[in-house]
């Protein structure tokens, strides 16, 4: 009976883990700037262990989120203030922060037992900014808007520090939470989430309680981000509230329409997609244009960006795993019946 | 044996390797290349195109003049977004792809902040960054060594505006309306001190960064009896609590900080604006110094169009004419240390841009003093001379 | 003895009388079926059977429970499942996800967990599904994604939804909409065989008269909210009113 599904042949999953961590020696052989691009990977990392539990909530269950942001706040502060002011070791407060952020999601659930689309939106977008706020009201622990430094991780005895070392931690995670996700997605409670998203009778009917599945995805989409959070703390050093703008937000969303919504590997695809291309890939573009043009015209990035983003949107409306699975299709069919689609 | 010849291979590359001493990053024998990130697509999009512009114009007349050292300085732009995260990644990728030999005039404090672990990691300096966050200057920080702050600090600026006020009028009552983001808090600390010294205390208001509506925090002005009032904000927001206090016919006398020195402060405010009083740390651009007078003489030399002319854009000529002399006692084969020990040698250094500058192991905080600005008749006018 | 027992039950919608003090009793085993115009009170029925509508008076009970007392998500708990007189599919979904989907209440959420370290649990979750999937003769459409299939699939999907989490009673809400007759005797058969073979109560609301006098037990006819007449297929075939809903003025002639 294994691999019925052929989603769940899992034979390559291995191969890419491998991949995973022979990179940075790769990247390390190919270029002497390779830390500048372990940087830009690890900031990925981050963002893919968030938006794989955003993807759970906005993808799955239809709840959209446009606080994801505060939710990463709330990790990284409570674990900056735990190690460093209350002496939590990193390890613990690995589990401790994500709690809190789950907390937070908890809370920030019941609204949406009420009310859905984009006036829960508004109002996950008002959350962002009421943790802003408390983390300016509550300054003796933050200090307030001036930005927090926050000590490096410590596991075992040994502290991480650099890009090199950070890579490994985060991409352990990184591969856990793609691991995990994906198994939620797979399980009862994925396709719970999912009923809930495209008819709530059904889902009723079928015995999923409503108040309770809502709630459990706000959770289990807090513990993601806040376990990012945590890692987002420690491995950039200093936070602030600056860094935690509405916007990124609102570009968590982007990164998991972009891979395509309720597809665990459409929102890692996403967010890397998002992520090499803002920062990797459109500033040597930038750069090549300054070179080939002789200007040094800088807000030509943010133009690069946009109308990539919006060529990919009018081109490919499924997204990156969409055009994967399409791509998938047409070549097991092929030759016959190439037009056949995702059906 | 062949381990043996293996092992000697290796041990001889390394040996190579450390005799053949490495240039600096960034600095060949034509070009020292120097990185710069800025805002150029977020909230402050005005100042990135303008500050870097005023710092290239002085750039490009050193290098018609033949460079420092025979080498011409080269400076890469970068966006941040004022976005602390992109400005991180901005700058490692100045430092490790495009491997620049220091950093200069980063915009915004938390941007600079952000950064501090890859200058301490690297050992690159970061000169004159483009925030008066006092912050900048302390050395106890990561990194506080490789960073040659140029500005006065808003906190000292908050001080000296508070010191002025009540020697003008001891009976003053001082109101203070600011941003709640890292900017206003670095003024508090500054009104903090000044509270101490005098035994005063000070009405605070506070506003949330990009609001549009103060006619709480003015009505609570006017309550408590403000006869002086303290914005420290960037320039709509002293724009529109002048504007509301003379729509409610309430007429303190009005200071500001930082960025409220920017002439378009006076000019939107109007009538409203007369009399407004902001705090400067440098020459005035239209000055009679001997800063400004090259300055205005090289913008005509160079063309720059007239909106660009300007404070920013001084702002950005007098930086880079700190970061050249820097360069030039560095060294010729300069290396990202032999800058710092150039700077710090700096001693009552003054072109006349500036103040005097002084930089040593124990001091890099630059201008401490400011000179106070005051609009009169729609133009801004010097009204003190440098207060400390 | 009786399985499903309503007691007057009485339903308003913002003062339009949607259910009129309806009582009738099901008994275990039997194929039952409401029919009646469209606007009669048929899926308001089911809908306060299943919860979703809370009625204003009168009483449901299955197997001595209080439905009324109970929300809609613990009603198949009790043993009832149903379909949708608009299939309700989630089309992002492979067919057998979607009919695991029934089983939601059979599956422990420890298996979440316990599928993290082995596909075993996936195995007994697929075993489930897969005896109903033959049942009902879809079983080569497991892995087929929901979106996009033939509107017969997806009518059969629903059905094995609803027949997975082995209930006691199955409220079936039109099944043989939009299906042309070769279908419509398919599932004939096929309620036939669920309550044959796997012992289930059935009950119906249908417009295909073919279809309802074929397999029913008993019928029960409601207009306006208002049971008209309640009895075996012969008797309700022959009552006037019965003759004159549905067969118009060709019934005088």
């Amino acid at each position: 009976m294994k691999g019925r599904y052929e989603d769940e042949n899992l034979y390559w999953i291995p191969v890419l883990i491998i991949f995973v961590f022979l990179l940075p020696f790769i990247l390390k052989g190919l270029s002497f700037s390779y830390k500048y691009y372990l940087f830009v990977l690890n900031m990925a990392g981050i963002y893919i262990i968030l938006n794989v539990g955003l993807d759970l909530l906005s993808g799955f269950t239809g709840l959209l989120s446009l606080g994801h942001a505060a939710f990463l706040a709330v990790g990284a502060y409570s674990s900056a203030i735990l190690v460093d002011q209350f002496g939590v070791p990193f390890a613990l407060s690995l589990i401790l922060s994500p709690l809190v952020a789950g907390l937070f999601g908890f809370v920030i659930g019941f609204p949406a037992l009420r009310i859905s689309g984009m006036y829960l939106g508004l109002t996950t977008m008002g959350f962002g900014f009421i943790v802003k706020r408390m983390i300016i009201a509550f300054r003796e622990w933050t200090h307030g808007s001036g930005g927090l430094d926050v000590s490096s991780p410590v596991l075992f005895g040994y502290t991480i520090k650099t890009d090199w070392n950070n890579y490994f931690l985060i991409y352990t995670f990184v591969v856990i939470a793609v691991v995990a996700g994906r198994r939620i997605a797979k399980s009862k409670i994925g396709r719970a989430f999912m009923a809930i998203r495209d008819s709530e009778q059904a889902a009723e009917a079928a015995g999923i309680n409503l108040a309770k599945y809502k709630m459990l995805a706000f959770f289990i989409s807090g513990l993601f981000a806040g376990f990012a959070g945590v890692l987002f703390a420690h491995t950039s050093s200093f936070i602030s509230t600056d860094h935690f703008d509405i916007l990124l937000s609102i570009y968590f969303i982007i990164m998991i329409l972009v891979g395509g919504v309720s597809s665990i590997y459409g929102a890692v695809l996403g967010t890397l997609f998002i992520v090499l291309l803002d920062n990797l890939f459109v500033p040597l573009l930038k750069d090549q244009i300054h070179f080939w043009f002789n200007t040094q015209a800088g807000d030509i990035q943010s133009l690069i960006f946009g109308l990539i983003m919006f060529l990919f949107i009018i081109f490919q409306p499924m997204g990156l795993y969409g055009m994967w699975l399409k791509m998938r299709i047409y070549w097991k069919l092929f030759p016959f019946n190439p037009r056949q689609r995702f059906t | 044996m062949k381990r043996v010849v293996g092992t000697l291979i290796i041990i001889g590359l390394l040996a190579v390797g450390c005799v053949k001493r490495a240039p600096a990053p960034g600095v060949t024998d034509t070009e020292v290349l120097i990185g710069n990130v800025q805002d150029l697509s977020g909230p402050l999009k005005e100042l990135g195109a303008i500050i870097p512009s005023g710092s290239n114009m002085y750039f490009q007349y050193i290098n018609d003049q033949g460079g420092v050292h025979g080498r011409s300085i080269k400076m890469l732009i970068e966006d941040h977004q004022y976005n602390p995260q992109k400005a991180v990644a901005a700058t490692k990728k100045l430092v490790e792809k495009d491997q620049v030999f220091c950093l200069f005039q980063i915009l915004g404090t938390s941007p600079c902040e952000a950064i501090r672990p890859i200058l301490s990691e690297t050992g690159t300096p970061l000169i004159a960054p483009a925030t008066n966050s006092g912050t900048m200057s302390d050395l106890s920080r990561e990194a506080g060594d490789l960073i040659f702050h140029t500005d006065t600090g808003y906190d000292r600026q908050g001080e000296i505006l508070v010191d002025y006020i009540l020697n003008q009028n001891s009976d003053a009552k001082i109101g203070i309306v600011y941003q709640d983001d890292d900017y206003g808090e670095n003024v508090l600390v500054g009104i903090a001190r000044a509270e101490e010294e005098h035994e005063i205390t000070v009405q605070k208001e506070s506003y949330q960064r990009g609001a549009i509506d103060f006619k709480g925090q003015t009505m609570n002005l006017l309550k408590g009896g403000c006869t002086d009032v303290i914005i420290a904000g960037i320039v709509r927001e002293p724009v529109t609590v002048m504007k509301t206090a003379e729509a409610m016919n309430y007429k303190p006398n009005f200071f500001g900080t930082g960025p409220t020195v920017d002439a378009r402060v006076g000019k939107l405010a109007g009538s409203a604006g007369e009399g407004f009083t902001a705090t400067y740390w440098a020459n005035m651009w239209n000055s009679d110094a001997p800063g400004p007078i090259l300055y205005r003489e090289l913008c005509e030399k160079y063309d720059i169009p007239e909106p660009y002319i300007g404070l920013y854009h001084y702002y950005g000529f007098a930086t880079a004419q700190l970061l050249v002399e820097g360069l030039e006692r560095a060294g010729r084969n300069p290396t990202r240390k032999s800058l710092v020990r150039g700077l710090e040698t700096f001693k009552n250094w003054d072109v006349g841009s500036f103040p005097p500058i002084t930089y040593n192991r124990n001091d890099h905080a630059g201008v401490d003093k400011v000179q106070l600005v005051q609009m009169q008749n729609g133009e801004q006018v010097v009204i003190t001379d440098w207060l400390e | 003895m009786a399985d499903l027992i309503i007691e007057n039950l009485t339903m308003r919608f913002a003062g339009v009388v949607a259910l009129d003090e309806v009582s009738f009793s099901v008994e275990k085993g039997e194929i039952f079926s409401l029919i009646g115009p469209n606007g009669s009170g048929k899926t308001t029925l089911f809908n306060c059977i299943n919860g979703f509508n809370k009625p204003q008076g009168g009483k449901i009970y299955f197997n001595g429970e209080n439905l009324l007392d109970k929300r809609p998500h613990n009603i198949i708990d009790s043993g009832i499942s149903r379909t949708f007189q608009n299939v309700q599919n989630i089309p992002f979904m492979t067919v057998l996800d979607n009919i695991l989907l029934g089983a939601h209440s059979r599956i422990d959420v420890k298996a979440t967990v316990q599928r993290w370290l082995s596909q075993d649990q996936r195995e007994i979750e697929e075993a489930m599904v897969l005896d109903i999937m033959d049942f009902l003769g879809i079983a080569n459409y497991e892995q087929k994604y929901m979106l996009g299939q033939p509107f017969g699939i997806q009518k059969l999907a629903e059905i094995a939804r609803a027949l997975v989490s082995k209930p006691k009673l199955i409220l079936l809400d039109e099944p043989a909409a939009g299906m042309n007759d070769q279908e419509t005797r398919e599932i004939a058969n096929i309620i036939r065989d669920i309550r044959e073979d796997l012992g289930i109560t059935v009950l119906l609301v249908e417009h295909d008269m073919n279809l309802v006098m074929s397999i029913s037990d008993r019928i029960c006819v409601l207009d306006s909210g208002e049971i008209i007449t309640l009895g075996e297929p012969e008797e309700v075939k022959t009552h006037p009113k019965v003759i004159e809903i549905y067969l118009g003025e060709t019934a005088d002639a």
